[in-house]
């Protein structure tokens, strides 16, 4: 499976974005890179800061280009080596897994649900996360394969 | 494998072992017990080696592990380790007086940029993470390949590529914010302050467009310059090198002027 368009679902009380990508690399990279906090600026275009460690039941602090003056604190609320990670706070989780396609090849999705009954209420403050899904996951592919054509 | 031959592979390997020491604690007596000590745990366990990797591997990774237990080679230096390290040198008058007399007396005391540019990339490489900077040494200066870094440093090759990666792009990104001598908006001009002072009669520009990576700076291809830095680098041995007594005392000058610093900054 090549990289697709995000998607989104949209209901009265949450709004769901997805992406998926093949990824050519050691799921060892990829997650390494998931994981390595103070990194992201370096291969990822749509964060600009991320502090703190990346373990389970640690607190993190999030800077995107998608809002660029908040800063998101989040949770990191699931953790699983090499195959699932879930960062969220109480309006949404982030949930990103990784599933082997066969020698060097791994499916990379991500996705976040946000709502909750007062939804409707800010949901037009919200902006659309797709754009910045697909650069998101497009920048782990290149890095990470990158990464994993490192000559012998 | 015969004692004697052990002790004869194991004399072919002691110089790089030594300066990959001495690249990763900033220290010639702590590369130099390192090296002892590896002698005495290789010579230990030489029974128990069946040759899975080779010898020089083998002797790396005993090395490498005893480093992880030395202070000076986990600890982590700043960036810009050079900038603080000068104006510690500004206030001491007794730098100066002890580099003079060495670039005067010693046969090793030659100020050259070469060397200079070798013993910055020692400094400012002791900036990135311990397992970034490991696997850079081994690879770019010692030639080892991912294959052989794994086994030395215990990590799968996914891990070690990684390391090297993300290790070469840190550095990379760091000299070309503060190296003059590949991009003109650098911070950091101290081959050619130091170069005025130690030969006062040399035209900077003459001898520095004498190396490679300096005349290939205006094509401005950060990995084939990194690369350019990185062969300079192989080419010089910091014990032997006919500049290694002056670089030596500048790394014990820069090595005090850190462990100062962190220890204000815990």
């Amino acid at each position: 499976m090549q990289q697709n368009n995000a998607v989104t679902i949209k209901t009265t009380f949450s709004r769901e974005t997805s992406v998926s990508t093949t990824i050519n690399s050691d799921p060892e990279i990829i997650w390494k890179l998931l994981t390595t906090a103070y990194d992201y600026p370096r291969w990822n275009s749509t964060i600009i800061s991320l502090e703190g460690d990346i373990s389970l039941g640690e607190k993190i602090k999030l800077k995107s280009t998608l809002d660029p003056k908040r800063t998101f604190k989040l949770k990191v609320k699931e953790l699983e080596p090499n195959k699932k990670l879930i960062w969220g706070d109480g309006q949404g989780n982030r949930i990103y897994t990784l599933v082997p396609l066969g020698k060097s090849s791994v499916q990379f999705s991500m996705s976040e649900k946000i709502g909750g009954l007062m939804f409707p209420l800010y949901s037009k403050y919200i902006p659309p996360f797709d754009k910045a899904f697909e650069q998101f996951a497009s920048d782990l592919k290149k890095e990470s394969e990158s990464i994993y054509h490192t000559k012998n | 494998m015969s004692p004697k031959d052990f002790n004869k592979e194991f004399e072919l390997s002691r110089k790089q072992l030594k300066s990959f020491l001495l690249r990763l604690t900033a220290c010639a007596e702590d590369a130099e017990d390192i090296v002892q000590d590896t002698y005495l745990k290789a010579s230990d366990k030489l029974p128990g080696f069946k040759g899975q990797s080779s010898l020089k591997t083998w002797l790396f990774a005993i090395a490498n592990n005893l480093a992880y237990d030395n202070l000076r080679a986990r600890v982590r230096w700043t960036e810009n380790v050079t900038d603080l390290s000068k104006v510690a040198a500004l206030k001491n008058p007794l730098f100066f007086q002890e580099s003079m007399h060495i670039r005067q007396t010693s046969p090793h005391g030659n100020f050259e940029i070469k060397e200079h540019i070798a013993f910055c990339f020692t400094c400012v490489s002791k900036s990135i993470p311990l397992e970034h900077h490991i696997a850079l040494l081994l690879k770019e200066v010692y030639d080892f390949k991912v294959t052989e870094i794994a086994v030395i440093m215990d990590q799968t090759e996914a891990m070690v590529k990684y390391y090297l990666h993300t290790g070469r792009a840190k550095m990379i990104k760091i000299f070309e914010g503060r190296c003059a001598l590949i991009n003109k908006q650098g911070v950091c001009h101290q081959c050619s302050e130091l170069n005025g002072i130690f030969n006062p009669q040399q035209k900077f520009e003459e001898e520095a467009a004498k190396i490679e990576m300096v005349r290939a700076a205006a094509n401005n291809d950060k990995e084939h310059l990194f690369d350019l830095r990185m062969n300079l680098v192989k080419g010089i041995d910091p014990f032997e090198s006919d500049a290694s007594e002056l670089q030596l005392h500048h790394l014990q000058h820069n090595r005090t002027v850190m462990e100062e610093y962190l220890k204000k900054d815990l």
